[in-house]
């Protein structure tokens, strides 16, 4: 059988939308599910407080669903939005934005429970603190959608960039890789994030009065931890703009590719681990405030090392791109 | 839709290279000055020991970001540098808040502010007090920690750090006013983009700027401790 461009045109819409939805959904759904487990576990400790506990659960769902959202959000936009070009190059950007967006929606969502569902639980134990707690999480679980919505500029500058006039070979690596240097790099600072607003709000619920150091350290370990979701934006963003010589050989567009991928794969454990990292001080934070000024030093310096893997990453990355 | 990653620009040839200039950031830029400007003078018009509403505003800002400065800074540096903290948080507040207003836009979607404020203060900043306070000597020996080889990690370990400072922001606030125009495109403007602007305009802003502010603050202190 033989395709017109404008029949793989469609073609790639779909596949990409159906992948941008389907990676998307496998984030908040696990993400949501701990929270409502937590806020069993929650209630069966204090039942009396079972409606101020399924409010909070359904407002932590409601964020932790958002990464899905702009999943859907994408996904409609390819389902729907006529796509017509007289340039290959089309059919890689309607792939590389679905898988982009699906990527990026896994972590923010797996992330975004965690400080839900430690919520709910403080709830429970401290129910004088419950607006503190509310606001601390509603914060954290925003933060955390950051690299979900790194995703999501990727999967939108892909598809409103003119690639007219741009060699086919090898800018269909560079996009592909683009998609998937800013998809997959938000899996693990999504996650990572989340751990790290779990335990500030574990803390806040057991030391309500730390309110303020521990939302601070919270949302510092929340940054650096998302250090390595910038990496893979700014890996996506040199890639679609760089213009590169038509080549019909095979390396120069492998270079392009494996770029893309190095930076999204080296960036994951970076962030989950930083995220550890930053769970365990701002958990340790509430329990002994006066110790504040050395537990952030060591955690950022602890993240810092951690996150070294990263930065080879983006060397490996950048040299790819530049030297190759 | 098409209004999407327009940009209009101010091209002037300059010796062989050309200059250009994004009209529409600087005009908002010169508006979230002004809107500064205005607030620091309503709020010196009436000080009075009973504040008016402006002076509580600003007498809590600064409580605020003086205090902040001071735990990581120490009070020396906190007494030189708590100004400029401060200033910089409002002036990322009401560069994020911009845009919930029509036909403003955010500077700070462009990455040209955000590269910018990250680079005065993660870079100048934080490695001129490193020089000062720590003399040039103790401060070229940490970039050999934890043995010699590590040089050029440590170098671009430096680098990425305003890189992420700056991307982090742009990134946000840029991602906010993309999900804003297409669900409102994709709604026909109805019921979701007011709740969308409190979200990513207020919310997101807000927080952001905090994060932007106090990152710059940690990274100065991590230079001279």
């Amino acid at each position: 059988m033989d395709f017109d461009l404008q029949s793989w045109i469609t073609i790639a819409a779909f596949a990409g939308g159906g992948l941008c939805m389907g990676l998307g959904a496998i984030g908040a759904a696990i993400g949501e599910g701990f929270t409502a487990s937590q806020a069993s576990t929650a209630i069966s400790r204090n039942p009396s407080l079972s409606g101020d506990i399924l409010k909070s659960m359904l407002m932590g769902q409601a964020i932790a669903e958002s990464a899905s959202i702009f999943a859907l959000v994408v996904a409609m936009l390819l389902l729907f939005s006529n796509f017509s070009a007289d340039t290959w190059l089309m059919v890689y950007v309607l792939i590389s934005s679905g898988l982009c967006m699906g990527f990026g929606a896994i972590g923010a969502g797996v992330g975004a429970g965690f400080p839900a569902g430690a919520a709910c639980k403080g709830l429970a134990h401290q129910p004088a603190a419950g607006s503190r707690l509310t606001t601390n999480m509603l914060i954290g679980s925003a933060v955390c959608q950051t690299p979900a919505i790194f995703a999501l500029v990727t999967a939108f500058i892909l598809l409103f960039t003119d690639f007219t006039g741009r060699p086919v070979s090898p800018t269909w690596a560079a996009i592909i890789g683009a998609g998937l240097a800013s998809g997959l790099g938000a899996i693990g600072a999504g996650i990572g994030s989340g751990l790290a607003a779990e335990s500030g709000c574990e803390g806040i619920a057991r030391q309500p009065e730390a309110v303020s150091p521990v939302t601070n350290v919270m949302l510092l370990g929340q940054a650096v931890t998302q250090t390595t979701a910038i990496y893979g934006l700014l890996v996506s963003f040199i890639l679609i703009f760089k213009i590169v010589p038509a080549t019909e050989a095979l390396a120069p567009a492998m270079a392009l590719l494996g770029a893309g991928i190095c930076m999204g794969l080296g960036a994951i454990g970076p962030g989950i681990g930083e995220g550890l990292t930053a769970r365990d001080a701002v958990r340790w934070i509430a329990r002994k405030e006066k110790a504040i000024a050395d537990i952030t030093r060591v955690m950022l310096v602890g993240q810092a090392v951690s996150e070294s893997t990263g930065i080879y990453a983006l060397v490996v990355a950048l040299v790819l791109i530049f030297v190759v | 839709m098409q209004e999407l990653g327009k940009i209009h620009q101010l091209i002037i040839p300059f010796f062989g290279h050309d200059l250009t200039f994004n009209l529409e950031v600087i005009l908002m830029t010169w508006i979230v000055i002004f809107i500064l400007i205005a607030f620091g003078i309503l709020i010196n018009l009436k000080k009075n020991i009973l504040p008016g509403p402006f002076q509580v505003v600003g007498e809590l800002l600064i409580k605020t970001f003086s205090d902040l400065a001071e735990e990581s800074l120490g009070e020396e540096l906190a007494k030189r540098y708590s100004p400029m903290i401060c200033a910089l948080f409002m002036f990322l507040l009401i560069s994020n808040w911009l845009g919930i207003l029509p036909h403003l836009e955010e500077p700070t979607k462009d990455l040209n502010t955000t590269l910018g404020l990250g680079l005065m203060g993660t870079f100048f900043i934080a490695h001129f007090e490193g020089i000062r306070v720590k003399g040039l000597k103790n401060y070229l020996k940490e970039y050999t920690e934890p043995f010699i080889p590590m040089i050029p990690l440590n170098i671009i370990g430096e680098l990425a750090n305003v890189v992420s400072i700056s991307f982090r922001l742009f990134g946000n606030i840029m991602g906010g006013s993309i999900i804003i125009l297409v669900v409102s495109f994709l709604v026909y403007s109805i019921a979701l983009p007011p709740f969308l602007n409190i979200f990513f305009g207020l919310f997101v802003g807000t927080i952001q700027a905090f994060v932007f502010t106090m990152l710059t603050t940690v990274y100065i202190s991590l230079k001279v401790r």
